[in-house]
């Protein structure tokens, strides 16, 4: 098993993978250097790319940070501190993987590429993959869980506690507590494009769950919960806010709203926050979905305060427009020209729904009397722009990798700022006082040191406004009435295995609900008929 | 005509290649390699990876003249490729493009054959009906009918379809499919009819408006003379008469039956060649389109080939040289 851990991560340093999350794993002492002189022995070495793959990791010497000490020992040597690294050991990245299987699945001669035909040990195998329509999932009977029930692993028994909620939600029913793993033989996934059959295929009990789409929100959830017709069909309705942030930044290198105006930037910067009322914006584009947010920290993650509030993150425009003269701009005039001060917003957005939502957002500055001017263009032109330094306001978001405030806090560290090192941190904010609080609480475990070291840093944020933060993203799943156990799981993927479902009601249900009624295409053929019959009639009579 | 033929192939041949390099100059020149590369390995990837991508797809070479090797281009690869059908691996997954046709073509024909058969038989039964009861109102309310069913968007017919037929009647399931024989028909019914009810209106018009002309010609009066029944004048002497025409406008649609259709396969979840167009256009697979556009052109050169040549079977007048 320590073996296919290992292949794993060398996997991920193979430059012809193009792995994603090479720069992440690059901390793994001699990382790196694997990579390279895995792409130098296969430039200058004869023969060398036509060995197989795990020959090649072992001529390559491996990597110096991973060592394997028989079957169940590895060991990982870190070249700096991050112990974040543990999160990324839980996701799929870094699942034990045999080379037996990459050799093999290489897509040649008619066989798929591994990544179409994954191998690994979890609960369900992929029995048949299309991922352009169906994909289906079928119990491992190789499993350990399967094999070893005796073992009474934890995570493959059904607990018998849980988080807070789940018992009122009834997902410690005795009937499944210490049962074993999986409880469902076999889980299709469709994949359909289209959102408005897809939701009445859900109605009509063709699939267990479904998102709540908007063309049908009205009609499915009243004041919150489920509306009564929904009730009546005994659907579950389950909410949960998603760990991310939705946010507009500026660039804090621009000489008006940046770093370079000072103090009247940073006033500009904090009326502008005071201006938009994100709670309108949600009722508006997503039926009332979403979380405002005061911090880059969302719910669900340590350093989320609920009772946090951002004294510029409310909606105050009589304090904004006393901002905006303090900022030199009274009334949103700059004195230079004797007009509204002119800012442009820069998006990688042109469709029709981006530009009402980027409206509403100038619609807001306009208040203040901002002339803020729609900037749109392709996704690719944007990031041009940005790598090239050429924006001023701009729109973003950013989803949870790992459930840590680091994973947000450090899109705003100078290190990983646009302009000097095409960081994620598009806002190129660098100050040394936030830096210095970051660099402190990254490597904190979870506890009261942490916690005060993250308010300071939302005392900071707050201030300097290098973001105005909209939002965390809210979902809605319905689940039917014959599905058990069902949680919204976040970050965490691999609930399906406490899934169960009544295929008798399910069935029962569906075919209550679908019983055709057949009477109008009798109806229909009746009055063609009535209509077609006399013109014959009296046609042919007249022929005669 | 074997001359005619070979002529028109060659003719054809050089249309090809034109379409080639229009395809080029759209999906190269046009195209920017870095967007396609993140689509594909996705918003996080670091600058290392996309261009480890552009290399591994083969995008990093000059597009049109390479000094060293004037092989090594793109134009070069393109035509290589296209010409010898060796279309490579989808932009967006790396699977390989002919192979994903090949399962495509299946369910599209699956949708479209149906369509273009009873299509053309209703078609063109209805137009013999209506066109026999001329001036009469049951030709005026066919004509009615058509004007009505053509003017309305197919997207209507769909949603409408799916919302009446699918939900509310549940006659037949909303969309899906399924390819074993015995249940494909069930989910294959409503595209079929939608695809029918959105089609007939238009060929109904144009077959009507032929049988209408070949009506008022003077063999027809003869026939009748000579005591023919107006059974067999419509289906034996106009119907062949006004067989060029027809031909003309079926011969030509059946190369996009292999190609399916866009709004149809995404609407009903169809796995055709039509959905992974759409695919194809959202993920930017340039590589899956090239191969598509470059398909649809050949078919289609090689339908006008086959048209030309079906008229000299259904009337002898027709020389070809």
């Amino acid at each position: 098993v320590a073996d296919d851990f290992a292949f794993e991560l060398m996997w991920i340093a193979d430059p012809a993978v193009t792995s994603p999350v090479i720069a992440t794993f690059s901390k793994i002492e001699g990382f790196r250097e694997f990579s390279e002189r895995l792409e130098s022995l296969r430039e200058t070495e004869a023969g060398f790319a036509e060995l197989r793959v795990d020959e090649q990791y072992r001529r390559a010497g491996g990597v110096a940070g991973i060592q394997v000490a028989g079957e169940h020992g590895l060991t990982i040597v870190l070249g700096e501190p991050y112990p974040q690294i543990l999160y990324w050991f839980a996701m799929p990245f870094t699942t034990p993987v045999p080379w037996e299987a990459v050799v093999w699945y290489d897509g040649e001669e008619g066989r798929p590429f591994f990544k179409d035909h994954p191998v690994g040990a979890g609960p369900f195998q992929v029995t048949h993959f299309d991922k352009r329509s169906r994909i289906v999932l079928s119990r491992n009977p190789n499993w350990y869980g399967a094999l070893h029930p005796e073992w009474r692993a934890p995570g493959a028994v059904y607990p018998a506690e849980g988080e807070a909620d789940d018992e009122a939600h009834g997902r410690l029913d005795p009937r499944y507590v210490g049962q074993t793993l999986p409880f469902l033989d076999r889980i299709e996934y469709r994949i359909e494009k289209e959102q408005i059959p897809t939701f009445n295929k859900f109605l009509q009990g063709y699939y267990d769950a479904a998102g709540v789409i908007h063309e049908s929100f009205d009609k499915v959830i009243h004041e919150g919960g489920l509306s009564p017709d929904m009730e009546a069909l005994g659907m579950k309705l389950e909410k949960a806010v998603d760990p991310d942030i939705y946010y507009i930044g500026f660039n804090m290198n621009d000489p008006v709203v940046g770093a370079p105006a000072g103090a009247r930037g940073r006033a500009l910067r904090q009326a502008m926050s005071l201006a938009i009322d994100v709670v309108e914006y949600n009722r508006v584009f997503s039926n009332g979905r979403g979380v405002p947010a005061q911090s880059p920290i969302p719910p669900g993650i340590f350093g989320y305060e609920p009772d946090y509030e951002n004294p510029y993150r409310q909606t105050d425009l009589v304090r904004a427009r006393a901002l905006l003269a303090e900022a030199g701009y009274p009334d949103g005039i700059d004195p230079a020209t004797g007009k509204p001060l002119r800012l442009s917003f820069d998006l990688g957005d042109t469709s029709t729904s981006g530009r009402l939502r980027f409206q509403f957002l100038v619609d807001s500055w306009g208040r203040l009397g901002l002339d803020v001017e729609i900037a749109a263009t392709n996704y690719n032109k944007f990031r041009q722009k940005v790598e090239e330094g050429a924006y001023q306001i701009f729109m973003w978001g950013w989803i949870a990798d790992y459930p840590d405030p680091e994973n947000f806090l450090f899109l705003l560290i100078g290190t990983m700022a646009q302009s000097n090192s095409g960081g994620p941190n598009t806002a190129n904010y660098d100050s040394p006082e936030f830096n210095e609080r970051f660099l402190a609480m990254k490597d904190l475990p979870n506890g009261s040191e942490r916690l005060a070291i993250i308010r300071e840093i939302k005392d900071i944020l707050a201030r300097d406004r290098p973001w105005i933060e909209l939002f965390h993203r809210e979902s809605y799943a319905l689940y039917h009435a014959w599905m058990q156990n069902v949680k919204p799981a976040g970050l965490s993927l691999p609930a399906a295995k406490y899934v169960d479902l009544d295929p008798a009601l399910r069935a029962r249900l569906r075919r209550e609900w679908n019983q055709p009624i057949r009477w109008p295409a009798w109806a229909l053929l009746a009055v063609a008929t009535v209509i077609v019959v006399p013109g014959v009639v009296t046609f042919l009579r007249e022929r005669q | 005509v074997l001359a005619y033929i070979v002529r028109r192939t060659v003719y054809g041949f050089g249309v090809v290649l034109g379409v080639l390099l229009l395809l080029f100059a759209l999906f190269f020149l046009y195209a920017d390699p870095t967007e396609m590369a993140r689509r594909a390995v996705g918003e996080k990837a670091p600058p290392e990876v996309l261009e480890q991508w552009i290399v591994n797809h083969g995008y990093d070479k000059p597009s049109l003249w390479n000094a060293e090797d004037p092989t090594d281009t793109l134009l070069w690869e393109h035509y290589r490729r296209m010409l010898t059908f060796d279309f490579g691996r989808s932009d967006a997954d790396d699977s390989p493009i002919i192979d994903r046709i090949r399962e495509g073509m299946v369910p599209s024909l699956a949708v479209t054959a149906p369509i273009f058969t009873f299509g053309v038989l209703i078609g063109v039964a209805a137009s013999l009906f209506v066109a026999y009861f001329r001036e009469t109102y049951i030709d005026r309310m066919g004509v009615v009918l058509c004007v009505l069913g053509m003017s309305v968007s197919i997207l209507l017919y769909i949603i409408g379809g799916q919302f009446v037929i699918g939900k509310l009647l549940r006659w037949f399931p909303i969309s899906g499919f399924d390819p074993s024989p015995a249940v494909a028909a069930r989910f294959l019914a409503l595209p079929v009819l939608v695809g029918l009810v959105e089609g007939i209106g238009g060929s109904v018009r144009f077959y009507r408006t032929v049988f209408i002309e070949e009506t008022s010609r003077d063999y027809v009066r003869t026939a009748r003379a000579k005591g023919c029944g107006d059974g067999r004048i419509m289906a034996h002497h106009v119907l062949r008469n006004a067989m060029i025409p027809i031909l003309t406008r079926v011969l030509v649609t059946i190369p996009f039956l292999f190609t399916g259709s866009l709004l149809l396969e995404s609407f009903f979840g169809v796995p055709g060649l039509g959905s992974m167009m759409v695919d194809a256009i959202h993920g930017n697979d340039f590589a899956t389109l090239r191969a598509m556009v470059y398909i649809g052109a050949l078919l289609f050169i090689l339908a006008q080939i086959v048209t030309d040549v079906a008229y000299t079977l259904v009337d002898p007048r027709v020389r070809l040289e």
